[in-house]
């Protein structure tokens, strides 16, 4: 009774947010958008009546993934995108036929299939064993493979990302102006003092360091890091 | 809901249950928020040596409104970048995020109300709420990050990004140390895991209980991590004043400041609610099973406890740097979470 308005609130909610994801130019929004699709989406699975996974949509999806996005735009400081002038002008009527294609192709699936019935809710109300029991049952005996190969993807793409992304250089640079193995601040006991910006590991690791190359002087052109 | 139901439907009387539960859930947590920036900064006083502010009302009890009036009435100052609209959205957000997951708790048994018969003190009862709790915790973490980066400054911008950062590697020993609660109680509906933690004089509540698996382990690991998800002391560097102006919030004045503020408070109601009702038992307590409503006191009297401990934290303890807070919170607490998840699985499983 109620399906019908709240399918259409939530739709219309997904495909209005996905628009906005496409024609934003500040990438930010753009996420933003991204994020208020998937919301909508999580919705879109309560009125199906599968809450496990509109939760876990919501978690994963919205709450991890796209934090990671946020946070690669803002670190990376992404610009607004120029608007540049349309180039290559035959693209305009090849889309408008192929956007006409792909419309009358998901309408012929429609008329096709509506003599199916409607959607039967996953669960079955009286059986006493809700959705996520049979979830994890199904996941855990009928699924067990995929399950687990899907896992050995995901820390194969993290070791990955790890393994790009490290870079092979000197290990804790020191702070400009105090590059010396034997540094010249010692305290009223002959202790050596820290300057500020340095801890410890930074004058043992720039020690190793100057022991492993066979470096006597002290290298000028090595920037000072921030805080590590 | 029996004469109700009768009037108009079921479906609708649970809505309109529901609807007078909302408000009446909101304007509790507000206030109770309201009076707790009150003991905070009372005890505090106390902890340090001194008064907190008792002039205002007997006692100071007026408070929260004089500093509800000065929030109202301040000036509202807008920084002036492109992102205004990403200014305006950071406290709705994170303040939507704060007040979602009261819904869920169980504030007291089934009681019987004058007109509507027997009804569960719980605003909204379905089978996956610990998840609910816990996706809403991980959209709240959009709240400190987009205003770190929409206030234009770079104290806002670092602090929203160490404090975001924070938050999701804190998030994860969190999920993980209710795994344990969830094990052992066979569900993930929080009405039903206070009602497995009843009988035998407390003895039976979930971070000492011998019948099943006692979870003082997910107990502490809950603790940590809920401290550092709602960015309190110790782990409060990202907004400490010494460190960055004030962090992700230093752009915003007055409301916008008003709502953060309040956010960080309901935070760690919330978080306080969740350990009640998960591992001290709820509303379990003398007396509950003769006389249903005094449930509630025993519940507030759990929570104001953990309120109290973390004002306590916030007096005693120094704050950890950066490093040591991110290396805490993945190279320790992850893996004593896991740990966790590990031993109960392990030990039901043996006695099955």
């Amino acid at each position: 009774m109620l399906m019908i308005p709240l399918f259409i609130l939530f739709g219309a909610m997904a495909i209005g947010c996905a628009v906005a994801m496409v024609a934003q130019r500040n990438p930010l929004y753009s996420a933003i958008s991204l994020i208020g699709v998937f919301v909508s989406l999580a919705c879109l699975y309560l009125t199906l009546q599968a809450p496990f996974i509109a939760a876990v949509q919501v978690i994963v999806y919205a709450g991890a993934i796209m934090v990671l996005v946020v946070f690669v735009i803002m670190l990376l400081n992404v610009e607004e995108e120029v608007r540049r002038p349309v180039r290559l002008h035959y693209l305009i009527p090849v889309s408008v036929i192929l956007a006409a294609v792909l419309v009358a192709e998901a309408a012929f699936m429609l008329k096709l299939g509506s003599g199916a019935g409607h959607v039967e809710p996953v669960t079955q109300p009286d059986s006493g064993v809700g959705l996520t029991a049979s979830i994890g049952t199904g996941l855990f005996t009928t699924y067990l493979l995929p399950f687990e190969v899907t896992s050995v993807l995901i820390l194969m793409a993290l070791v990955g990302a790890i393994t790009l992304a490290r870079q092979t250089r000197t290990p804790l640079a020191a702070v400009p102006g105090n590059v010396d193995a034997s540094p010249s601040e010692l305290g009223p006991r002959g202790e050596v003092l820290l300057q500020p910006g340095e801890t410890a590991e930074t004058g043992r690791a720039f020690a190793r360091f100057q022991i492993e190359h066979g470096e006597a002087a002290a290298p000028a052109e090595t920037k000072g890091e921030g805080e590590r | 809901m029996d004469w109700l139901s009768n009037q108009i439907g079921a479906e609708w009387a649970r809505a309109i249950a529901q609807f007078i539960g909302i408000n009446v859930g909101f304007v509790v947590v507000l206030m109770i928020v309201a009076y707790t920036v009150l003991a905070e900064r009372r005890v505090l006083g106390f902890i340090q040596g001194r008064l907190g502010p008792n002039r205002v009302g007997p006692g100071g009890l007026m408070q929260p409104f004089a500093d509800l009036l000065k929030f109202i009435f301040k000036e509202e100052i807008t920084p002036s970048s492109s992102t205004r609209f990403v200014y305006f959205l950071a406290p709705i957000i994170a303040i939507t995020a704060a007040l979602m997951p009261i819904i869920v708790y169980p504030f007291g048994p089934e009681v019987s109300l004058p007109f509507v018969g027997r009804f569960h003190l719980v605003i909204a009862r379905f089978d996956i709420a610990l998840l609910y709790v816990l996706g809403i915790t991980s959209v709240g973490v959009y709240g400190v990050a987009l205003a770190g980066w929409s206030s234009n400054s770079k104290y806002s911008l670092m602090g929203g990004l160490r404090a975001a950062a924070q938050m999701i590697s804190y998030e994860l020993s969190l999920g993980l140390s209710l795994v344990g609660v969830v094990l052992i109680s066979g569900t993930l509906d929080l009405n039903e895991i206070v009602v497995q933690q009843g009988g035998w004089f407390g003895l039976r509540w979930n971070i000492w209980d011998i019948s099943r698996v006692p979870q003082i382990i997910g107990f502490v690991t809950y603790l940590i991590s809920a401290i550092a998800e709602t960015n309190r002391v110790p782990f409060d560097l990202p907004e400490a004043e010494t460190e960055l102006v004030a962090g992700f919030h230093t752009e915003y004045s007055a409301l916008k400041f008003a709502l953060f503020f309040m956010a960080e408070y309901v935070n760690m109601f919330t978080v306080s609610m969740l350990a009640t009702t998960l591992f001290l038992g709820g509303w379990q307590g003398p007396g509950v099973s003769v006389f249903p409503w005094i449930g509630v006191v025993w519940f507030l009297l759990k929570v104001s406890f953990f309120l109290f401990l973390y004002i306590w934290l916030r007096g005693t303890l120094p704050r950890f740097r950066f490093d040591q807070l991110m290396s805490f919170g993945w190279k320790f607490l992850l893996p004593v979470a896991i740990l966790n998840v590990i031993i109960t699985a392990t030990i039901m499983w043996l006695r099955l």
